[in-house]
């Protein structure tokens, strides 16, 4: 990884030249005050240091996807994505992108959209939502802006520096923390034994009671990646199948033919997203994917705060 | 397994009326595609839908799968004839580690169309039918009329094979030919008088959740090894591959990780069964 204190105007110069290969977008803040990933012309008109309502995970794990047309028989992927170049991305949103990468390592269209996709990240300002965890290696991407300071991290992040490097004073070391500074409170120690004892339904059934099952926690996260599949015939009478976002409060996600749901009430139903942050299924076990971006609590209409229930699990008695 | 989501075609070269309710589909594709027993696919109905299905067994060219008529893909499904094309996804799944069986007695439990998964481990298990013990097959059915592949296992009955014992929960009136209907009322019933060598036999078995809820347990408090007791789970697979999340039960991705869980595993996954 190399780093460079870069001079005045290389941010609009960087647009100039990504946009020569790549659709470029960036944090804009619209009429409405919510802030979105948006193609950008103009590199004033990048939200700098504001979190967009939906990460970058829309453009990797769009939230309708087409995966397949039929023709003559056979089941035909879509054409591959354009290039495209999201800049301004903070590091926990970079973080999660890792994680996905992990989740859909075996899945080919999600590879072909990542190659695709270079990443420009930004030193994060956070709001009072935030609570990062501690961190101790980078996150992936191609280039990071640090103040007035560039690190790149791939060769592709190499090249455009060389193009560039008219507007870079001179080599810096990387001495970055990539430990944010709204640092939240450490995940609880033993936590998996802390899961088994405190599978009580009273807290959780507490919460179920207060929250309206409308899913915008699990809709903002950035980590999310619960989909379903659609299939119809399109206007040309082919067969189509799309991947959607799908959300674990919705009251179908866990049943079953013959009417059995394994997350009947709306308490049972958060205690799994919990699961799903904060302990992880299948080979993630053990791994939390929370970022702390704090989007989850600022969208919740009834004011439910993920960390209640790790408070909660953190104060909770262990055999 | 390939994790992408787009299928690969596949032809239906025969479909077999097995009840009323369910017929048995035997699928080929152009390029070999191997399911072991217990493992599962995503069939897809073009502009329909897809769903989970499991294998119940291997055929000359390819493998086939019993269906039943139960929403609005599978009725649509029900719609296709043999020649037509159909997507496949997969295979999926951990599927029996027949290690876990071999050199013991084998005693196979199914209830309902639970019998089609263990039809593939059946046929698995006679691949090489000398590396086991005793074989023996327990299936509870509805009625004599939902027996599936009836004549399949009263044929390897008569032989030696396998020893076989039905059960159904109502029976008008019992006939000639029915002689290998057991009992009138829970397949667990047929458990009674079998004689097993607890510490020389393997189990599997599947069938609705109420079976599992009595069955296993009942199973290990016979002796056999919690280790040795093997059950597959049906949830909503989605994409097989780990990552919808809509099959995971005590943190375990069920298409997997699973389907196939022994005893001892499914003991520390509360709500799994």
């Amino acid at each position: 990884m190399d780093g460079f204190v870069v001079k005045a105007d290389f941010l609009p110069r960087l647009l100039q030249q990504l946009q020569e290969n790549y659709q470029v977008v960036g944090p804009v803040r619209g009429e409405d005050d919510v802030c979105r990933l948006q193609p950008l012309d103009e590199w004033s008109e990048h939200q700098e240091f504001s979190l967009p309502r939906i990460s970058v995970k829309k453009y990797l794990f769009p939230p309708n996807e087409l995966l397949y047309t039929t023709k003559n028989g056979t089941f035909e992927p879509p054409p591959p994505p354009e290039q495209m170049a999201v800049v301004g991305v903070p590091s926990c949103d970079l973080y999660a992108v890792d994680f996905l990468d992990r989740v859909f390592a075996d899945d080919p269209l999600y590879q072909r959209r990542r190659s695709n996709l270079l990443l420009v990240g930004i030193t994060c300002h956070p709001s009072e939502d935030c609570f990062c965890p501690p961190r101790d290696t980078p996150p992936p991407f191609d280039l990071f802006l640090d103040e007035e300071r560039v690190f790149s991290g791939t060769p592709r992040g190499d090249e455009l520096l060389q193009q560039l490097g008219d507007r870079l004073i001179g080599e810096v070391e990387i001495d970055h923390d990539w430990t944010c500074e709204a640092q939240g409170p450490p995940l609880p120690e033993n936590l998996e034994r802390r899961w088994a004892a405190n599978e009580t339904k009273s807290f959780w059934e507490e919460i179920g009671g207060r929250c309206l099952g409308c899913g915008a926690c699990s809709a903002v996260c950035p980590t999310c990646h619960c989909f379903d599949m659609q299939d119809r015939i399109d206007a040309a009478g082919n067969a189509v199948r799309h991947r959607i976002w799908d959300n674990c409060f919705f009251p179908n996600f866990a049943l079953v033919a013959g009417g059995h749901d394994f997350h009947p009430t709306r308490g049972a139903r958060f205690r799994f997203r919990c699961e799903h942050k904060l302990l992880g299924f299948g080979v993630f076990r053990g791994e939390s994917s929370c970022v702390g971006c704090g989007r989850c609590r600022a969208a919740c209409p009834v004011q439910i705060d993920i960390l209640e229930a790790l408070d909660h699990l953190r104060e909770g008695a262990i055999p | 397994m390939s994790a992408s989501l787009v299928p690969i075609p596949a032809t239906l070269v025969r479909i077999l009326p097995e009840d009323p309710e369910n017929r048995l589909f035997e699928l080929q594709t152009t390029t070999p595609f191997h399911v072991g027993p217990g493992q599962f696919v995503e069939l897809t109905v073009p502009g329909s839908g897809e769903f989970p299905v499991s294998t119940a067994g291997e055929t000359a060219t390819g493998f086939a799968t019993c269906i039943r008529q139960s929403g609005r893909v599978t009725a649509a499904m029900f719609q296709l004839d043999e020649g037509m094309i159909v997507g496949l996804r997969g295979p999926f799944g951990n599927g029996f580690d027949l290690t876990r069986f071999a050199g013991r007695d084998v005693l196979l439990i199914a209830g309902g169309l639970g019998i089609a998964p263990l039809r593939g481990l059946l046929h698995a298990l006679l691949e090489e039918r000398e590396r086991y013990g005793r074989i023996v097959l327990l299936y509870g059915a509805r009625q004599p009329e939902n027996i599936l592949f009836r004549e399949e296992f009263e044929e390897l009955a008569a032989n030696g094979t396998v020893e076989l014992r039905f059960s159904v929960d109502f029976a008008p009136q019992l006939g000639e030919g029915d002689g290998y209907i057991c009992s009138v009322g829970l397949v667990t019933e047929l458990l009674q008088g079998l004689q097993l060598a607890p510490d020389a036999t393997t189990a599997a078995v599947c069938g609705p959740p109420s079976l599992y809820g009595c069955v296993l347990e009942q199973l290990a408090s016979t002796g056999i090894d919690p280790d040795r007791i093997f059950a597959t789970l049906e949830r909503r697979m989605k994409c097989g591959t780990g990552q919808c999340c809509h099959c995971v039960c005590a943190g375990v991705t069920i298409c997997r990780d699973g389907p196939v869980f022994c005893l001892t595993e499914l003991r520390s996954m509360p709500g799994a069964i």
